[in-house]
């Protein structure tokens, strides 16, 4: 084996393959900065104001991407994890470009919450005050421990990578690589080994961090609004897990196509392409499961809040999202390319699905927040409706922007794919 | 032209001293007064006349309190000891620093004192210090009395000063039958007060809090506008500021202002707080430390909103909290209102 690897010791050149494809992708994230840039301008000067937000639907937009950025990251960080934790087979590849993916998915998630506060200046309130019960006060905190958790992790997945192209290279890549070994260039098979034990700790940790606090938590967050029926349910933190799962594992397999033909320029791994297109299809049949109990549940207990909310999901002015999106780009269209072996193994498809679950979930995210926000909370109180203005839309696009910027800048700079390929075990 | 000329309509056509005789008809005789009570009477009419110097110019405040420190002292012993002189209330301190200092009865404002009545019900001045602050506030609402005229609504607006968007106070109206059989049910909502305020429990940064006196608190100087207590009001009566303002549609708008649950933030301000902040009904804090009900219950003109302690059994409104004819919005919740309504 370490021969093997050292035969791809001076591979790694990262970055696009196609100067072309570079400056045409740099130029689009250009220019959504700008636009979103300029909405997020408009967002501060003009303060909430500048929302389709009432104080009958107080949480819009910017909270759906939240919590569909939360999500995202704690399914990338699952998926990373069949790697370094259960080590399940040829899923090393994959593993640093779900971690660096789920880190950016929580800074864009947290850009996201940050821009919904009324009060942008008091973002940093929740770590001076707190309140026991509040599920939104637990959820800072586990955020916080949770990136600090991916950080590590990612660190340990890829300093051994990043000493021994600073070891080799020069010039200012191979410094900044340097840096970011923290000081441990050792490049032994010991030390590799050292940072396997790690990043496996560090794993076992963040399991349960992202399952139960950071994303299932979020859900708790809406479960226990008593007020709003459609959320109170026990099922419906799992579910919040179960979708983000489905979502991460579409993240990362789309990633990994992509990244591999456009940034590596090898071809790809079709095994592995198929094992996580298998695990997709898997998901995303617990998602239709479980999300159709959950209105089960709903539709059978007669609650006319419940039944409404329900009624205005599927009939309502907005049940396009629902059934083109959530059914349709989420789960119908995404099981049929995933049905047969020979497409799980086409990249294209495979890419069209991902990318199609990715779509897919926004709008579950969306029918998670706004319907039960419609119904008044009581008889004779205004009835809401809600869609985004196009502040909300562009800094929303701005924000997204942000995230395939950081991602496309890491993923430039940083050994992401593992120079001996991942096939080390 | 002359002045009578001028006299507007419905003024009646009298002169001064037409109205001096009246008022000195009205006019108690200070001595006969004064002997009512177990002091001094003739110090307290010297003190009096020499006030009416004082208040002419013809007396400094400084020389008076000099003059009659002492006797007052002697004569009232702790009551006058222990009651804020009005002179020395701020910002209208009218003696000086020097001759406050040297005065026998307590430094303090007038203010105290009114807190001290207002808490103390019907108990003197002197006893303000025993006054006690255990109040659980609560509303009654009869149902039977409302005559849905929204006039609590719009005093709420005027009292609180509240932006387009905010309302503390609505009041749900809902038709009932066919025509013409038909009734109609008029339901006040102001904030609920609830003993278990859901509200409470889901604010991450503890903004919002239940205080000793039932009410339940916004600290605006804290709330960061995450709207989730807005999630979790079963009573939808918390609304976000979206800093909107009623620009040339009131008076003084932006002007007069409100000291919402006893903090006046003067005018309003782009970007400050209250602006990006959850608001609601305080029950009119600032007008019950005062020992004034709130602006909805003061204006109703059915008498239907009461409003006392309901942990005083004894209390009108602890009484119909209590009869048959009494229920909860959203029992079944578990918040356990302190606003009470009556069928």
């Amino acid at each position: 084996m370490a021969t093997e690897s050292s035969a791809y010791d001076l591979e790694f050149d990262p970055g696009f393959e196609s100067r072309r494809l570079r400056i045409v992708w740099y130029a689009v994230l250009a220019v959504l900065l700008l636009g979103g840039g300029y909405a997020m301008w408009l967002r501060i000067t003009r303060g909430m104001a500048s929302t389709n937000l009432t104080s009958t639907t107080p949480w819009g937009a910017w909270v759906a991407f939240y919590i569909y950025f939360v999500g995202l990251s704690a399914g990338a960080f699952l998926v990373s994890t069949l790697a370094n934790v259960f080590g399940v087979e040829g899923m090393h590849r994959i593993d640093r470009d779900a971690l660096f993916a789920a880190i950016i998915s929580m800074v864009v998630a947290l850009l996201f919450v940050w821009t919904d506060l009324g009060r942008m200046d008091r973002m940093y309130y929740p770590f001076i005050w707190r309140q026991f019960t509040s599920p939104l006060a637990w959820e800072v905190h586990a955020y916080v421990a949770y990136i600090g958790i991916l950080v590590t992790e990612l660190y340990f997945s890829m300093r051994y990578d990043l000493a021994r192209i600073a070891e080799r290279g020069s010039g200012l890549r191979a410094r900044l690589l340097r840096l970011l070994t923290l000081g441990r260039t050792a490049t032994s098979e010991s030390s590799r080994e050292t940072d396997r034990t790690w990043l496996k700790r560090a794993g076992i940790v963040g399991i349960p961090l992202a399952i139960f606090l950071v994303h299932g938590g979020t859900g708790v967050l809406f479960a226990v609004a008593k007020a709003r029926p459609y959320w109170n349910s026990g099922l419906f933190p799992i579910i919040f897990v179960i979708s983000a799962v489905v979502s991460g594992t579409a993240l990362v397999m789309a990633l990994y196509v992509l990244r591999t033909r456009l940034f590596d320029g090898e071809s790809v791994d079709r095994d592995l392409l198929e094992r996580l297109s298998k695990l997709l299809a898997a998901f995303v049949i617990s998602d239709v499961a479980l999300t159709t109990i959950d209105m089960l549940i709903a539709l059978n207990s007669l609650h006319p809040h419940e039944v409404e909310t329900w009624l205005i999901v599927m009939f309502g002015e907005m049940s396009w999202s629902f059934w083109w999106f959530m059914v349709g780009f989420g789960w119908v269209f995404p099981l049929v390319l995933l049905s047969k072996r020979s497409w799980r193994r086409t990249p294209g498809l495979m890419v069209a699905a991902g990318l199609s679950v990715v779509i897919g979930i926004v709008a579950v995210r969306f029918n998670i927040v706004v319907p039960p926000q419609i119904l008044p909370v009581m008889e004779g109180l205004p009835h809401g409706s809600y869609f985004p203005t196009p502040v909300e839309s562009l800094t929303s696009v701005g924000m997204i922007a942000v995230g395939l910027l950081l991602y496309t800048i890491g993923a430039e700079l940083l050994p992401l794919t593992p120079l001996d390929r991942g096939d080390h075990s | 032209m002359s002045s009578t000329e001028e006299r507007l309509p419905s003024i009646p056509d009298v002169g001064s001293d037409e109205f001096d005789a009246m008022v000195d008809a009205e006019q108690t005789d200070p001595r006969e007064e004064l002997e009512k009570t177990d002091y001094d009477t003739e110090l307290g009419l010297a003190m009096a006349e020499d006030a009416k110097r004082v208040s002419r110019g013809e007396l400094s405040s400084d020389d008076y309190w000099k003059k009659y420190d002492e006797v007052a002292n002697a004569e009232f012993g702790e009551v006058y000891r222990a009651t804020p002189n009005p002179s020395i209330e701020s910002p209208d301190q009218t003696i000086s620093d020097e001759t406050a200092e040297s005065l026998g009865c307590s430094v303090g404002s007038m203010d105290d004192v009114a807190c001290g009545l207002a808490e103390g019900g019907q108990e003197a001045a002197g006893d303000e210090a025993a006054a006690s602050d255990d109040e659980r506030w609560g509303m009654v609402i009869d149902l039977q009395k409302c005559v849905g005229c929204d006039s609590c609504t719009v005093a709420c607006k005027a009292e609180n000063r509240t932006p387009p968007g905010v309302s503390y106070n609505v009041v749900m109206e809902e038709e009932h039958g066919e025509f013409p059989n038909v009734t109609r049910t008029n339901l006040p909502r102001p904030c609920m007060q609830c003993e278990n305020p859901p509200c409470v429990q889901v604010c991450p940064v503890s903004a919002t809090y239940k205080m000793d006196d039932g009410v339940v608190n916004i600290d605006y100087e804290r709330c960061i506008g995450c709207r989730y207590c807005m999630i979790a009001c079963p009573y939808g009566a918390r609304y976000f500021d979206f800093g909107e303002n009623y620009e040339g549609e009131v008076q003084a708008d932006g002007e007069v202002t409100s000291p919402e649950y006893g903090v006046d933030r003067g005018p309003r301000e782009d970007g400050a707080s209250p602006v990006g902040n959850v608001r609601k009904c305080s029950f009119c804090t600032h007008r019950l430390e005062r020992g004034e009900e709130p602006a909805c219950v003061e204006t109703c003109v059915g008498d239907a909103r009461n409003m006392g302690d309901l942990d005083d059994p004894d209390s009108e409104v602890s009484e119909m909290a209590d009869s048959t004819r009494a229920f909860q919005l959203k029992e079944s919740e578990g918040t356990d209102p302190n606003v009470y309504y009556l069928k």
